[in-house]
């Protein structure tokens, strides 16, 4: 009996330490993948840094409207938070790797899933910063306009269709994540309609008065008297 | 009086409230189209007279070209070959004599074909001047209270004598019209380039054919096409050291102002000049101070009474630019401007007044953003809408009731301002990170 547990007991070491045997160069491997992409990942965040800071990178994001994006930042810095994403991506797929090397049928299958998301998560990402270009753009033309028309809700205008701009651009980003898509149109829906009718009863009804301001001042300007206004441009 | 009036049709309405260097047409395709014209072989002056003007105005312009001494060969560009009131090709009793050509861009029966432009007016008629070898080119365009045919050749003569390579019209001044002009073309481009020129882009001007080839090369040079802009004519005559001259005239008639379209105004205005201020900074920047050029004629002078201006509402629309769009001149003006805008907000219409300095470091300020694409050149020229207006504004309560000597002086200490401010230019346009006033 205590020859066979004996035995017993030496036939699963002996299993368990040649499996674990068989694991070991994967675990190496793993490790040193891990290790060099670390390396990797520090000389090119340290790289980034440094040509982004050449290049006035977060001057250059201010003056293109995403000032906000320093909030968001490691350090209030943006050339930070592009430079340590770039140093995790490499970490991450020397990880991966690395599990690869295990030649497990799901570390592989892993692998491969987590690939093939990339493309999603890149496109995501494109979708969310055109979005915020654009969102700026037409949030800075619709202010100068209502500024220049003298609309004194014109903050209220910009900001209306700068939010709108974002949402939809979320939604986008999202729907390309295949996160929830089914909740992420229901809430686009419900956000994207409200924000159109809380800009139509802000406009309508919280700013009467000062809609009425600005329609009495359109009508007063097309009266005669106003017609004869001297000034002359060009 | 006769009057100079352009017409109501709708390609060229408006002729003066639009920008001159905004539409634009490709030269060679004017060329070729002036090619296809055989009616004239050569010409020793090209007329054009932008618009459908009446008859009686025609007649004038017309009047004026015959009287021209020395038997001088004139092409008058026809836009509406249908309606020439200048009667049929004659000969002066000077000697000059007149025929017509048509416009390289006359109207055609193609549906959907691009509206006359003023821009491509001026391209048709200078293209044509090159075509007939003509030795200059002139060019109506707006209305002129009290015009002779004694002031058409006086524009004319200068440029048939080889005494000037370009003519443009001083044109007595009502205090509020003309203001974009008054405000920042006319002192902005003499503190720049150094010559006194009231109205630098005309639009009535005259151009000798040793300024119009260096122009129309650059300009096919630099846009491969050839782009035409009425900005580029004064800074191209004096950065090359031709001869400028101004021709006393009355008061030229603006079209009504059209509020709902200001911004886009000004900024179809600013955009080419502050594109040529780029293109001479070389030229520019070795300039200092400024000299008046020669004037053609009797200064006239206009006397007219107090004028009922809505001053209040100039300035609520400063204040409403001032608080909405700080985020976007912050990106612009340095902090001193910005906390002098400021001050401003607290003041009420009755006391409202923007100094000179300030205005002028601002105009500055914006010429610098132009150049560095700070932010979008439409944005940038479309927010310094509201900061105009605060001038305007200011200036407006200044001198609601002063005389025309009163405003020329008013005006004058603008232009000095223009002048001293140049170094404060000069330093941020070559350091503009460094120098942080």
């Amino acid at each position: 009996m205590g020859t066979q547990i004996k035995q017993a007991l030496a036939q699963s070491t002996a299993k368990f330490l040649t499996r674990f045997a068989a694991l070991l160069p994967g675990l190496a491997a793993l490790i040193v993948a891990v290790l060099v992409s670390i390396i990797i990942a520090v000389v090119l965040a340290f790289i980034t840094r440094r040509v982004l800071t050449s290049l006035e990178f977060e001057d250059h994001l201010e003056r293109w409207g995403f000032a906000s994006l320093a909030d968001w930042s490691p350090m209030h810095s943006p050339t930070l938070l592009v430079s340590r994403s770039i140093g995790f991506l490499v970490i991450l797929i020397g990880f991966l790797i690395g599990i690869a090397a295990f030649d497990a049928r799901w570390t592989s299958a892993l692998a491969q899933t987590v690939l093939a998301y990339i493309p999603n998560v890149v496109g995501a990402v494109l979708v969310l910063l055109v979005g915020g270009i654009v969102a700026r753009f037409l949030g800075r033309s619709v202010l100068i306009g209502a500024v220049n028309m003298n609309l004194q809700y014109a903050r209220l205008l910009s900001v209306g269709v700068k939010w709108l701009v974002l949402v939809l651009a979320v939604a986008m980003a999202l729907d390309h994540l295949r996160i929830a898509p089914g909740i992420v149109e229901l809430a686009f829906g419900i956000l994207f309609g409200g924000i159109v009718l809380s800009l139509s009863l802000a406009v309508g009804l919280g700013s009467k008065d000062l809609v009425t301001k600005s329609l009495e001042r359109d009508v007063k300007r097309s009266s005669p008297e106003v017609l004869e206004d001297p000034l002359r441009h060009l | 009086m006769a009057t100079l009036a352009p017409s109501a049709a709708p390609a060229t309405r408006g002729a003066s409230e639009r920008s001159p260097g905004v539409n634009t047409v490709e030269t060679d395709s004017i060329t070729r189209q002036v090619q296809e014209t055989d009616e004239a072989t050569n010409a020793d002056l090209v007329v054009g007279i932008l618009g459908e003007f009446d008859p009686d105005a025609v007649k004038m312009v017309c009047a004026g070209l015959r009287s021209l001494p020395g038997s001088p060969r004139i092409a008058v560009v026809q836009t509406d070959p249908s309606t020439n009131h200048c009667g049929a090709n004659s000969t002066g009793p000077g000697g000059a004599s007149l025929f017509f050509v048509p416009s390289p861009l006359a109207k055609t029966d193609t549906p959907g074909a691009a509206s006359f432009s003023v821009a491509s007016a001026y391209e048709s008629v200078f293209a044509a001047g090159e075509k007939l070898g003509a030795r200059a080119c002139c060019v109506f365009a707006s209305q002129i209270e009290g015009a002779t045919p004694e002031w058409i050749a006086r524009l004319v003569q200068p440029l048939l004598d080889g005494d000037a390579d370009l003519v443009v019209p001083r044109y007595a001044r009502h205090r509020l019209e003309g203001l974009l002009n008054s405000s920042l073309i006319s002192p902005f481009a003499r503190a720049l380039y150094g010559k006194r020129i009231q109205n630098p882009m005309g639009p009535d001007l005259g151009i000798s054919r040793r300024l119009l080839e260096p122009i129309l090369g650059a300009e096919k040079k630099t846009h491969g096409g050839g782009v035409y802009s009425l900005a580029s004519i004064a800074p191209a005559a004096v950065c090359a050291g031709f001869n400028v001259c101004e021709v006393h005239a009355g008061a030229r008639v603006y079209p009504p102002t059209d509020w709902t379209n200001i911004s886009s105004l000004i900024a179809a205005v600013l955009g080419p000049i502050f594109l040529e201020m780029e293109r001479n900074a070389a030229c520019w920047q070795r300039t200092r101070g400024s000299v008046a050029v020669p004037a053609i004629g009797e200064p006239v002078f206009l006397s007219s009474g107090a004028e009922k201006l809505d001053v209040a509402r100039l300035v609520e629309l400063f204040q409403l630019g001032n608080r909405e769009l700080q985020e976007i001149w912050g990106l612009v003006l340095p902090p001193a401007t910005l906390l002098e805008l400021r001050k401003l907000l607290r003041l009420p219409a009755e006391q409202f007044h923007m100094e000179d300095a300030v205005w002028v470091r601002i105009v500055y300020d914006f010429a610098l953003a132009h150049r560095l694409r700070t932010i979008s050149r439409d944005h940038l020229l479309k927010s310094m809408t509201p900061l105009y207006l605060g001038w305007v504004a200011s200036y407006a309560r200044e001198v609601q009731n002063a005389g025309a000597l009163a405003v020329d002086q008013r005006l004058e200490r603008l232009a000095l301002a223009y002048e001293s401010a140049k170094p404060y230019l000069l330093s941020r346009w070559r350091w503009p990170d460094r120098f942080s006033p």
